[in-house]
């Protein structure tokens, strides 16, 4: 893979970056662009989308926050047949959910430009909110702080796949002596990266170092998380456990990226019980706890997404009772993907294990 | 695996069969034309085919107390709707690999392509499922509180 390298004149890498998305639209060849950026009422950054160069100037892109799931946003701006070229810059965990949703049919990769950075994770909302009051311009100053990396949401903290493999440029920040450098992961890149006119460089030494340094760690405490959330699991007890202080409001659903459903069966009224059905039930198992089908909520969820879960930790960031539920999710997760040989986000060629007949299994 | 279960004597197994149409539940109709009895703890569910059994159907029979969840399908290559039954394998496995991981045992789900022309093949796995599901007792969901 070849590595470019942008023209940094004394400027942040932010601003760098800022620039290399404003030349985007300046050379036409992006309509618009989907970044984070703060407005005029709020530090924390939200996905905003932006046709004209000129009204960027809040734009934050390697801000460490993923205020609500920017992949779902930008799917909303990239549908059907190809249109008006969005560049989309996303998270690597971001990139991999949208392209999920492309086999989905969800959202369109031809009129889509993705963008994505070695990622420095993330800060729950609130605490980004906070900090941000105190340090200015965060997104400099995050990744070169080792206090700041206390800080990440558990699920950054011990995630492994902070490189963006499948978006179409890349931007590297770790590592790069002070230089912000420029992959294409695809052709698509390749070609946006010569009609920019962009150096090649020589890839740094420091960076691969820098890079597998992170990933050990990172690795280490994704190992002892999942360990530890698997050991919890392995009764329906442990299960309930878990769960028990789920109030059902579906937030996590809702958050999900991977979440697919355009109308959720747990919306519908199949959950709704006639009064006699819940008294009968009631009077067989002791009690009934409502509101009720907590457990199906979760489990149907994992049985639905667990192959495409792409480790956000979106949803317990919006959880109001504080259940760690992507660390339950990435911990079945990782059981399921590796049961399908299946990585999503990988490659939007790589179709999606249940629809692929295929006689592998035995029927027992 | 962490299910402790005690036998309950003379305990009689809940088992749901969700079936495909075309195949095993003409199966069934065979096997009850030429008087050939199964046991009568299995709760049938005609499908159009086993590719449409969502991971959920087959929860919801687990937590709402079922022993044994029984799926019969259409030989591989005889599906009506081509592949429905292949695709139903993947599904399949991937929740038997799910509630595994939750202390449920993997045996109380099973999955067997029955041909519209085999009653008697439909009369001995059933027979052969109730025996098994009877053998290991009743699941450890079945009159306990669900969240």
């Amino acid at each position: 893979m070849t590595m470019y390298t942008v023209n940094q004149t004394g400027e942040t890498a932010s601003s760098t970056v800022t620039r290399l998305l404003k030349d985007l639209l300046g050379r036409n060849i992006a309509d618009a662009v989907l970044v984070s950026a703060e407005n005029p009422w709020s530090r924390l950054p939200m996905p905003t989308v932006f046709t004209d160069s000129a009204n960027m100037d809040r734009v934050v892109p390697l801000a460490p926050s993923t205020s609500v799931s920017f992949a779902r946003q930008a799917s909303l701006l990239v549908r059907g047949p190809a249109g008006k070229t969005v560049v989309l810059v996303l998270k690597p965990c971001e990139i991999r959910a949208f392209i999920e949703l492309a086999k989905l049919n969800q959202c369109s990769l031809e009129s889509a430009i993705l963008v994505s950075m070695d990622c420095p994770g993330r800060l729950e909302n609130g605490d980004y909110v906070a900090l941000a009051a105190e340090v200015q311009n965060l997104g400099e100053a995050f990744p070169s702080d080792l206090s700041f990396q206390e800080k990440l949401t558990v699920t950054c903290a011990s995630c492994d796949a902070f490189i963006p493999d499948s978006a179409d440029l890349q931007i590297c920040v770790t590592g790069m002596d002070g230089k912000l450098g420029v992959k294409a992961g695809t052709a698509k890149g390749e070609d946006i990266a010569a009609r920019l006119n962009l150096a090649t460089c020589e890839e740094p030494q420091n960076r691969a170092e820098a890079l597998s340094a992170l990933a050990g760690k990172r690795k280490e405490r994704k190992t002892a998380l999942f360990s530890e959330t698997a050991s919890t699991l392995k009764s329906i007890e442990g299960f309930q456990a878990a769960i028990s202080r789920c109030i059902n409001c579906y937030n996590c659903r809702s958050a999900c990226p991977v979440c697919y459903c355009r109308e959720c069966v747990f919306l519908t009224d199949v959950f709704v019980h006639p009064p006699e059905l819940l008294l009968e039930r009631a009077a067989r198992r002791g009690s009934v706890k409502m509101p009720t089908d907590t457990t199906m909520f979760h489990m149907t969820r994992m049985s639905h997404i667990a192959h495409a879960c792409v480790g956000c930790g979106q949803c317990t960031s919006v959880c109001p009772s504080e259940i760690p539920v992507a660390d339950l999710f990435r911990t079945v997760a990782e059981k399921t993907q590796s049961y399908f040989d299946y990585m999503p986000g990988r490659n939007v060629l790589e179709p999606i294990p249940q629809l692929v007949a295929r006689k592998g299994q035995s029927q027992e | 695996m962490s299910e402790t279960e005690t036998q309950i004597p003379s305990y009689k197994p809940r088992i749901v069969a969700l079936v495909c149409n075309w195949c095993t539940y003409t199966a069934a109709d065979l096997a009850g034309t030429s008087r050939l009895s199964y046991p009568a703890e299995i709760r049938m569910v005609r499908l159009m085919c086993t590719g449409m059994i969502d991971q959920k159907y087959i929860l919801k029979a687990f937590l709402d107390g079922a022993d044994g969840v029984f799926i019969g399908g259409c030989h591989p290559g005889d599906c009506h709707y081509l592949d429905g039954n292949l695709k139903a394998e993947r599904r399949i496995g991937g929740t038997r690999n799910l509630i595994e991981q939750f202390g449920f045992y993997p045996e109380r789900l099973k999955l067997q392509w029955i041909g519209a022309s085999e009653g008697p093949e439909f009369q001995h796995h059933m027979t052969e499922f109730v025996e098994r599901i009877v053998a290991m007792g009743p699941s450890q969901v079945r009159d306990r509180m669900i969240l």
